[in-house]
């Protein structure tokens, strides 16, 4: 029963922060959809299913957050980067500034 | 471009033809754009992997990447689109669940059709207990609640009912010797007199059976269980008791009643 509790509570906690982590990613560095997928693969649970992350770069797009282009590689093949459009670097800001007052509640909350 | 297997490249084929069935369905998402993602993936999961790929090495990268299922949240789907999916790919509970109401409703529909009707109404029944069996335990069932138990309730209060009352059965065959009794034995001397010894020997037989059944049930639950899951867990002792006492009652009341009618006709 509190395991289901458990588990249900971080599917829906990863879902949104698991999009602030894409956005956030991409914001630093233009990527190519694997390379995001294995940067997030090494943060622990994050991920449950790694096939996840290219709905929500598809969606991301759909949105206008982010804008894709081809870029040659000198090790392979072109390859679909994903970069941060300018309505997408203002979501972004917004949404950090909102996670860092729900953080910070958060702690002073625990703290009591 | 990486070799695969034979049996790796039909995992693959079958794998992408769910995703792209998946994602199809999602307004949100590109289904082209994932499923090309997706096989680029899988390309660079696999780089440097001995070749032809074998089946086992390219299932581990689809494990990683999970059920496309997990992909995209359900309720980004359409109602129509959820219900075929979940019929042709969805967990077995569900579309169970899916079968059994469309059985019911068919076999409802065509239920002027007798033969056709009661095995369509019948066949539903058996989808739901064996959607109910799949999941184990019945306080899991949420949703599937509203479609598995109405094939459930409609065949378990004509088998309540059949059970309870049976012994009705025995009015029209008293019915059928009506006259000879009448004729044969001297002390009725008109229809009401063998009719009112006629019901008392049918409610006392009434009366008996349920007190038979009530003391079966009483104890030995694990029958129940089997026959009315997953509702037999609700079902109390003193239900049973309840049955028992007016089994009882009825036996008594009416067998004196006929007994004593009987003797008086002399």
């Amino acid at each position: 029963m509190n395991a289901n509790f458990f588990d249900n509570w971080t599917n829906q906690l990863r879902k949104g922060v698991l999009e602030l982590c894409i956005l956030n990613d991409i914001r630093n560095r233009k990527m190519y959809g694997y390379e995001i997928v294995s940067r997030m693969r090494k943060t622990e649970g994050l991920i449950i299913s790694e096939g996840a992350i290219y709905p929500i770069l598809s969606r991301l797009k759909r949105q206008g957050l982010v804008d894709t282009f081809i870029m040659e590689s000198p090790d392979g093949p072109a390859r679909k980067h994903y970069k941060l459009t300018e309505q997408g670097e203002e979501m972004i800001a917004q949404m950090n500034a909102y996670w860092q007052a729900i953080s910070g509640a958060m702690n002073s909350i625990e703290k009591g | 471009m990486i070799t695969l297997s034979e049996s790796a490249k039909k995992s693959l084929e079958d794998y992408l033809r769910q995703a792209r069935a998946y994602l199809r369905g999602s307004k949100s998402v590109d289904a082209d754009e994932v499923e090309q993602n997706i096989a680029e993936h899988i390309e660079n999961e696999l780089e440097g992997a001995a070749e032809p790929v074998s089946r086992d090495v390219l299932d581990a990268v689809l494990k990683k990447l999970g059920r496309p299922q997990q992909w995209v949240p359900e309720e980004e789907l359409p109602w129509w689109w959820r219900i075929i999916f979940r019929l042709r790919s969805g967990p077995e509970d569900w579309r169970l669940a899916y079968i059994s109401l469309a059985l019911l409703v068919a076999g409802i529909l065509t239920l002027p059709y007798a033969p056709i009707g009661i095995v369509l109404i019948l066949a539903g029944f058996l989808a739901s207990r064996a959607a109910v069996a799949e999941v184990g335990n019945a306080e899991e069932l949420k949703a599937q609640k509203w479609l598995l138990y109405p094939s459930l309730i409609i065949v378990y209060i004509f088998v309540l009912l059949t059970l309870l009352t049976w012994p009705l059965l025995f009015i029209p065959l008293a019915g059928e010797y009506e006259h000879t009794m009448i004729e044969s034995n001297s002390r009725f001397d008109n229809e009401i007199d063998y009719w009112i010894v006629a019901a008392s020997v049918i409610v006392a037989g009434l009366g008996l059976w349920w007190s038979i059944l009530a003391a079966a049930v009483l104890k030995p639950r694990k029958l129940l269980r089997v026959i009315f899951n997953p509702f037999a867990e609700r079902l109390r002792s003193k239900w049973a008791i309840r049955l028992l006492l007016i089994g009882l009652a009825m036996l008594i009341i009416s067998a004196g009643t006929g007994i004593v009618y009987y003797k008086g006709l002399i």
